[in-house]
Order: structure tokens, then sequence, then C-alpha cells
């Protein structure tokens, strides 16, 4: 084993093992804030995976005598939330609609975050033309505001449910590659890093193995929020119209569009969807702070 | 300071250049075109190609753009395709109206939150602290748009409080001579239509604003807390100053400085989310506007409009970095 080798083992050995995260995970266990979140998307994971054992109809069987009076008759015994426009059972769509929401946020995060931190990693570790290139056109894309800019990639690759995850994930890379590059900077010039460079480690593996695992932290934080923000935005698309087109896929942002036509007789059709929303975000959203909180020494002592 | 300004002023020159580029070339990949959504699915062949020729859209690219730099040289933004208005013509009506709604929302977001946050941080660990952190962990959690459709229903459905579409009364008649409508209520002397105005204006400015409203509240709470600490807030106290009178001069100066910046950073997140708000109520503004021209494929409303959304932004974050070095001089240096 060279020098190098035994360097980097110990650099990668010590904080990782201990430290940072066990510490980190300890002070968000005595986070009720943070427990209410785990709770909470907990629930909406479970809800997820286990939708077609939980729910009572199928989310797709139309009962058209139930709402032959009018739409839409509300709970009752048999419908616990109701049914929508259609005789359709509200429970069931709620739940399998987690299952959209969960996937459609996971991977539109993934997207944003896989390529801001790439762009960053470039940006921030190899610097100079690299640097400016990427930065300036971060900041071109920062220049346009958020949803404007999902809605643009939206429009360009056509409406459906993988467009618009990709849509959301690449208005939300600016603000990852931005934070990365930040994050390397930061801990570019630390004493680990001229240590591992000095017994001749290669740039690529000081960048891969040194100081990308040491500038995470704010980044998974910063994922857990997007994680709740790409949530709204998805419904956001789709409450736009350029959402999934396949109504087979129970989606929340689309059962709150469709019920925004019938606020006037069945509220409910709206408010259970958009609460089903807000529980969920709220959850991811209570993490991130719980995160931030244990991870960030600053915020510690309060 | 002065240099300081110069210094960002050029900073922009390439934003804004490669901004138009990217708005060029995506407008041209998207699918399908202006000549189809104008003409419908059976237009033939020809008249396609003439409307294609009419707005020069069968040149290469870079001739296009050339042309079109040319001619916003001149000031002039083109012809929407799908209204046949000129695109300054639009921008004079909507973009007064989308302002509106933003500044409406703001002091909504500012007014509420500040104080909330101070009084937060004044009873910190108690109940009301409690209480505002909760509702603000509430209200970043809520889409603009499920609000928009629950304070729609509330006070415009089953109340009848409040209207729920538009930016007037329907019969109204009022002059609109600067397009902010509160503003022309009072120029013109006629204070019923700023009225009207300022009614339209409440259950949208409360969806719009609800998200600034909760980092707002959460931000003076902690930047609050920090100054709160600080020697010179203890020698204050300890010399005798009126507590109203350290509250205002020490620590409120000094903890308003963080949330500038936050304010200045909300104004793209109030543009994405006017585009939703906008909808729910039916407000003609910049958000609903560019929608549509999606939809539509109309090229010189997407162009024009999204490069001087930017460009607003752009001057808006500068205007916050200029106002946070003159409130804080040591930015300047660095």
């Amino acid at each position: 084993m060279s020098v190098a080798e035994i360097e980097a083992h110990e650099l990668e050995g010590h904080p990782a093992a201990g430290g940072l995260w066990s510490d980190a995970w300890r002070r968000l266990r005595k986070n009720p804030g943070a427990i209410v979140g785990f709770v909470l998307v907990g629930l909406f994971v479970f809800v997820g995976i286990f939708a077609p054992w939980l729910a009572p109809h199928s989310p797709l069987d139309q009962d058209l005598s139930l709402i032959a009076n009018g739409c839409c008759p509300g709970p009752s015994r048999e419908h616990w939330f109701g049914v929508d426009e259609l005789g359709r059972d509200e429970f069931s769509r709620v739940l399998y609609g987690a299952r959209s929401s969960l996937v459609i946020g996971v991977v539109a995060v993934a997207v944003g975050m896989s390529v801001g931190l790439v762009l960053g990693a470039i940006a921030g570790y190899f610097g100079r033309y690299s640097d400016s290139i990427v930065m300036r056109l971060m900041d071109i894309m920062l220049a346009i505001p958020g949803l404007l800019l999902a809605i643009g990639v939206a429009a360009m690759l056509g409406p459906g449910r993988w467009q618009i995850m990709v849509a959301v994930g690449v208005a939300s890379i600016p603000i990852f590659a931005r934070l990365v590059r930040g994050s390397i900077l930061a801990q570019r010039e630390n004493d680990f890093v001229l240590a591992a460079r000095s017994v001749g480690v290669p740039r690529r593996s000081i960048l891969v193995s040194h100081i990308l695992p040491n500038s995470m932290s704010p980044v998974i934080v910063a994922g857990t929020l997007a994680l709740a923000t790409a949530i709204i935005d998805v419904a956001g698309l789709t409450f736009l119209g350029l959402g999934a087109q396949d109504p087979s896929q129970p989606e929340w942002g689309a059962m709150l569009t469709n019920a925004n036509n019938y606020l006037q007789n069945a509220p409910f059709l709206a408010i259970i969807p958009g609460l089903a929303i807000v529980i969920s975000v709220l959850g991811f959203n209570l993490i991130g702070d719980g995160l931030r909180e244990a991870i960030d020494p600053k915020l510690r002592s309060r | 300071m002065l240099r300081f300004i110069v210094r960002r002023l050029l900073l922009l020159i390439p934003i804004l250049i490669g901004l138009s580029i990217l708005v060029f070339v995506w407008i041209r990949a998207l699918p399908g075109s202006p000549a189809e959504s104008l003409l419908g699915e059976h237009a033939t062949p020809e008249a396609v190609a003439q409307i294609r020729h009419q707005y020069g859209l069968d040149e290469p690219v870079y001739v296009q753009y050339w042309a079109y730099l040319k001619t916003l040289a001149s000031g002039d933004l083109g012809t929407s395709i799908a209204s046949t208005r000129t695109v300054t013509y639009e921008l004079e009506h909507r973009f007064p109206a989308t302002i509106e709604l933003a500044l409406a929302a703001m002091i909504f977001a500012i007014g509420v939150g500040v104080p909330l946050g101070f009084l937060s941080a004044k009873r910190y660990r108690s109940g009301v602290d409690h209480a505002g952190l909760a509702a603000s962990l509430i209200g970043i959690s809520i889409p603009i748009f499920f609000l928009a459709i629950i304070l729609k229903y509330i006070f415009s459905v089953r109340l009848g409080w409040l209207p729920s579409i538009g930016r007037e009364d329907t019969l109204s008649e009022a002059e609109h001579p600067t397009n902010f409508y509160v503003l022309d209520g009072i120029i013109t002397g006629n204070l019923g239509a700023s009225w009207d105005a300022i009614r339209h204006l409440i259950l949208p400015a409360i969806a719009l604003g609800s998200i600034p409203l909760a980092i707002i509240s959460r931000i003076t709470r902690a930047s609050v807390l920090d100054v709160q600490n600080e020697d010179y807030v203890r020698t204050a106290r300890a010399k005798g100053l009126a507590p109203r009178t350290v509250d205002r001069r020490h620590v409120m100066r000094n903890a308003l400085l963080p949330v500038t910046t936050i304010i200045g950073l909300q104004m793209g997140l109030l543009l994405s989310g006017a585009v939703l708000t906008e909808t729910v109520f039916a407000i003609p503004g910049m958000g609903s506007w560019l929608k549509e021209a999606i939809f539509n494929r109309d090229y010189p409303v997407l162009q024009g409009g999204i490069l001087f959304l930017a460009i607003v932004f752009v001057f808006v974050n500068l205007l916050v970095d200029i106002t946070y070095a003159l409130l804080n001089p040591r930015v300047r240096v660095s």
C-alpha cells in the first residue's frame, strides 16, 4: 500500500465512519419536527408502494349510477372520500396518486441533482474557463423564473409524465450547480486536499473521493427540500395543462385541476388531493429543515 | 459604489445576449409551429408556406436571429401572431397587471411577515413562536394554485365578499392612463375604481404572497435572534435606552439586512407564482399571457415576453445588490 493510499484510506475512513453523519443522525432523532417529517414521508412512501393492497376500489372503476343525481356525492361508508365526476372512488385515487407523486418527485430531483452535481463539480474544481462558462450558463437559466423555465422545457418535450419530470428537474439544475460549486470552493483549500495533493493523488480522485463526499451535506439538504418543491411544481404544471395526458394514472395535480370545475358542488374533491400534496410536501420540508439544523454547525447551538 | 454598479451592469451584457440566443433557439425547438396553430390541422401546404414566409420562418435560424436583433435594436418587439397586436402594446397592458399583483403580494408578505418574525423572536420558544413556525412551514408547503382555489371558493363562491376573477368589475368604465389600475383610480380622481381594483387584488395577493410571507417571517425571526445577542445591543440596553428605541434603531435596522436580500430573491418566485395565480383568478397579466403563447407557439410573444421578463428580473437582482451594498459597506470592498 502506497503512502497515498494509506492517506486516502485514513481520510475517507474518519469523517464517514463516525463524526458528521452519526452526529447529525443523533441530533435529527431529537428534533420533533424531523420526527413528524419522517412519519409523514414514511406514510406517503408506504401508501405509494402498497396502494394496490390498501385501496378498497380500483382507481379506474367508474360507477355512473353514483353520480346519477348530479356531481358528486360526498363521503359515505362505502366511499370514504366520496366519488369524483366519473363515479370513481376518490379514496382509492388519492392512494394511487401517492405513487405518481413519489415517482415524479424522486425522478425530477434525481435529474436536477445529477446534472447540477456534475456541472457544479466541474465549475468548482477545475475553475478558470470551465467555471466561467458553466456559471454564466447557470446565470442565464436563473434569469428565467423557475416555473416558466419548467413550462418552457415541458412545452418543448410535449405533454406527458416523464416530460414534466425532466422539465422540473432541468429547472432545478442551476440551484444544485451553484450549491455544489460553492461547497467545493470552500473545501478545495482545506488541509486534507493539500495533503492528498502533496502525496500525489491524481486530480480526479481528489475530486471524487475527497472533495465531493465532504461537500455533499448541503446538497442532501437541498435535495430533500427540492423533493418538496418538485411535487408542488409538477402539480402546478399539471394544473396548467402540461401534465400526463394518461387518465389511467391518478395524479394529485390532475385530480385538483378536474375538481376545479366542480368546486361549487363538490369542494371536497379539490380539498382532498390538495391536502395530500400539502402533507407530503410538509413531510419533506420538515425533514429538510431538520437535516439542515443537524448538519450545519452554525445552527447547532440553537 | 459607482464602480460596483458599472461592473455589475457590464456583467449583464453577456447574460442578456446568451439569454436571447437561448430563448431564440428554444422556441424553434418547440414541436409544432405558429402556422399550424394559426391555420388549424387541415391547412394546405401552400397556406402554411405562405405564413412561414410572411414571418420569415423559412430562413435559416442564424439569419432569423440576426433579423431579430436588428428589429430589437430599433425597439420593435414584433407582433403577436395570435392577437395580431404588437408585443409592445400587449406588454404595456399586461406587465402593469403582473407588477401590481406582485407588489400587492410583497406588501402583504412584508407587512405581515416582518412583524410576525419580530414577535416570534421576541417571544422566543413561546406559543406565538411555535405557532408562527408551524404556520410558516405549512405556508411553504401549500401549492399556490391550491391556496388560490380554496381562497376563491371560501371568499368568492361561498361568502361572496370578494370578486373572483379579473382586475376590475366587468361593467367598470374607469379610464386607465397607466394600466396600474389602483394608481389609475387615484390619478383620474376615481377612488371607487381604485377600491374596486384593490378588492380584486386581495385574494390573488394573499395566494401569491403566502410563500414569501413564510420565508420572510422565518428569516426575520432568525436574524433578530442573531442581532439581539450582539454586543452593541447589550451596550445600548445597558446605557438605559428605551427598549423600543433599541429594538427600532439597533435590532431592526441590522436584522433587516438579510431580509432585503430575501425580498429580492423572492421576485423570481413571485413571477413564477404569477403564472398560476393569474390562471386561477383570470388576470390578464404576463404569466397567463406567456402560458397561452407557449400553447399557441406565438414566437414573437415568447421572444419578447421572456426576454423582457428576464431583463426585469436581472435588474431587480441588481437593484437588490445595490441596496444591499448601500446598507452594508462591507460588501462593496470584495
